[in-house]
């Protein structure tokens, strides 16, 4: 239930602001896809905070590249 | 033929955006109240305002009102207007030092208007009580003085056959708050049971719109230390029952965008309280506290506060300490954002104080906000000067999967991240923007200090949208453009500017669709925006030519970044 949320308000994102916006992801693949597929792996929780943490490592001073979920 | 079907995925995209916005906006981002002055053959006239307009024809004259009782002036440094002795109630009121337009001329703000004339809006103080002989409405009122001032108080009194007699003292300050304090003194020979009151009428709802993001109507204090908005509809449809509450420390009132009346009983006192609207477009907030019971001889009393004047956030915050009004600065709807709108409002204020000039105010508020996101944009350029220094490699990437797009995307962000460089920064830089932007967007629109202010030239107020209107060549044709269309002189150098920008900032790998998308987005932004407030073009004007002044300074720091960048674009391109 609450998994679907989460993937819910990932692909509002990535098919609403993210197709208008420029492309600026430091990260492969993006945070969205990212968290989608965490949150299939691992539930909401797990899932949900893993995504939550590559969005906070996604930051000029940050790092950048292939970054898949573990 | 791809190229063709992203051009019209581009188009469609774009008039999804224009149209679905105007849709949506009006509920949740109301643009500028109207203008307040228009382009007419070359010339700027000041319009007039709503609320300026009359009532219903069967009311009558307000001078002519005034004149039908006896009253008690009020003089302050910030109001005029005068007390009315029958039936004691404070039903005239104008702010000096806020005018219905721009006009030099323009007449100062009315609050408040005695019963039978249009627009009429007062507040009364009484007693209710069984067996008791309480003056109402009708009763004439004797007062010590001819004038309140906020040296002076007016004590009125009233006597019944019973042997009570009734004082109201009335006391203000030198802003917008006054003291009510009411005495009953029992002179007859059996104890009286009575409740004190108050209550703030008002007939017409607010001429303000009521939206999600600016809530405007009746408020009060909710048990649980918060605000409460209701819309005058809801009060309206609550009819007599009403909409109640009661509890310590509440308070209550009726609010417009930028005025407010409201009723602060004794905070130690249980108060029963309500919104009602006994007949259809009145409006009506009343309080009264518990009922006392006044032995021969003894005398009851007790005060209350009334706040009538202009939600002026300095204003507000000291009432709220002083007395003690919990959430009374909240009569602005903040909202959500409060924690960044108060310090953007608190700097521009503080900018403006310095400066006097809000619309320069707003230019050097620009000039913050840039500088603070400029270690944003020179580690971007740092390590898009770093790009260079991989550039071999990229071409022999861009070889090797040149018919493999995204493997050659994933490729070379492997790459970068061998290299330890990245030519992106991520969505965070823009994220960052966002709130800022939305916080000037609700300050220029609720705070009474941005209202009427002039920026140059033929921006008198920054809060309202841009008078000039291209389509009827500045007002030279004698017609208003529809508003989606109303593209003022701002917003056609709001498109420019951004244009400008887009083109300075050469996007890496962005696929067809997506460029022309966004080389459409100056220009629907261009009509997006039109309509707001012309001081938050002004700030996205500036933020615009701030980052091509950024952009060009670094660029000619780190020579030959344009190379490299136009190179990572290049693959995309193909």
């Amino acid at each position: 239930m609450f998994a679907k949320l989460i993937i819910l308000i990932a692909r509002a994102w990535q098919y609403g602001p993210s197709l208008i916006l420029p492309p600026t992801c430091r990260f492969m693949p993006s945070c969205s896809a990212y968290t989608i597929e965490a949150v299939t792996r691992y539930g909401a929780v797990k899932g949900g905070w893993l995504g939550i943490r590559r969005i906070c490592r996604c930051h000029p001073w940050g790092a950048s590249g292939y970054d898949p979920v573990p | 033929m791809d190229n063709q079907r992203n051009l019209i995925l581009a188009i469609v995209l774009s008039a999804i955006v224009l149209f679905g916005w105007t849709a949506l906006a009006d509920r949740f981002f109301p643009v500028a109240k109207p203008a307040v002055t228009k382009i007419q053959g070359g010339k700027e006239q000041v319009l007039p305002q709503p609320g300026v307009a009359s009532g219903p024809a069967a009311i009558r004259n307000r001078a002519i009102v005034l004149k039908e009782a006896p009253r008690v002036t009020i003089d302050t440094p910030k109001l005029v207007g005068s007390i009315n002795l029958k039936g004691a109630r404070i039903d005239d009121l104008m702010l000096k030092a806020y005018k219905e337009t721009v006009a030099k001329n323009s007449p100062p703000i009315r609050l408040l208007s005695p019963n039978g004339s249009p627009d009429a809006y007062y507040a009364g103080f009484g007693w209710t009580g069984n067996g008791i002989d309480a003056p109402g409405p009708n009763s004439v009122w004797t007062a010590d003085a001819a004038a309140l001032t906020p040296t002076k108080p007016v004590t009125l009194s009233w006597k019944n056959n019973r042997g009570q007699t009734f004082q109201t003292v009335i006391a203000v300050d030198t802003d917008y708050m006054f003291t009510v304090t009411q005495k009953l003194a029992n002179g007859g020979t059996a104890p009286v049971s009575a409740r004190p009151y108050g209550l703030i009428s008002r007939y017409g709802a607010s001429k303000d719109a009521w939206s999600y993001s600016n809530r405007i109507g009746a408020m009060h204090k909710v048990d649980d230390e918060k605000i409460a908005f209701t819309e005058y509809k809801e009060v309206g449809e609550s009819g007599v029952t009403g909409i109640r509450f009661g509890s310590k420390g509440t308070w209550l009132g009726f609010g417009d965008k930028y005025w407010l009346t409201a009723l602060v009983p004794d905070a130690k006192a249980t108060i029963e309280a309500g919104f009602l609207s006994p007949q259809t477009n009145v409006y009506q907030a009343v309080e009264s506290g518990a009922a006392t019971i006044v032995a021969p001889g003894a005398t009851a009393m007790t005060t209350q506060r009334f706040f009538a004047g202009a939600k002026e956030v300095a204003i507000l915050n000291a009432y709220q300490d002083k007395f003690a009004i919990d959430q009374f600065s909240r009569t602005i709807d903040w909202g959500w954002f409060e924690i960044i709108e108060r310090p953007i409002f608190w700097v521009l204020d503080w900018l403006f104080k310095f400066v006097g000039n809000f619309g320069v105010a707003i230019i050097l508020l620009t000039f913050i906000v840039r500088g603070l996101m400029f270690p944003i944009a020179q580690k971007q350029f740092r390590s898009m000067a770093s790009m260079r220094a991989v550039q071999p490699k990229m071409k022999e990437l861009q070889e090797r999967h040149k018919d493999d797009k995204p493997r050659l995307q994933q490729e070379m962000l492997k790459l970068y991240q061998e290299e330890k460089v990245n030519p992106l920064a991520g969505c965070l830089p823009t994220f960052l923007q966002i709130p800022v932007f939305y916080a000037l967007y609700k300050v220029l629109m609720i705070t009474i200090e941005m209202r009427h202010q002039p920026f140059i030239l033929w921006i008198r107020d920054l809060s309202a949208p841009d008078p000039l209107h291209i389509l009827n060549l500045f007002g030279l044709l004698n017609f208003t453009p529809p508003a989606f269309l109303g593209i003022g002189v701002l917003a056609l150098l709001l498109g420019i500017s951004m244009w400008l920008q887009f083109r300075l900032n050469p996007q890496a790998g962005m696929d067809p669709a997506q460029a022309q998308i966004m080389g459409l987005m100056p220009w629907i932004m261009m009509f997006i925006m039109a309509p707001f407030a012309a001081g938050l073009l002004v700030y996205w004007i500036t933020s615009n030519l701030l980052t091509i002044a950024q952009q060009m300074f670094l660029y000619s720091r780190h020579p030959g970044i344009k190379a490299a960048a136009a190179a990572t674009a290049g693959p995309a391109k193909k």
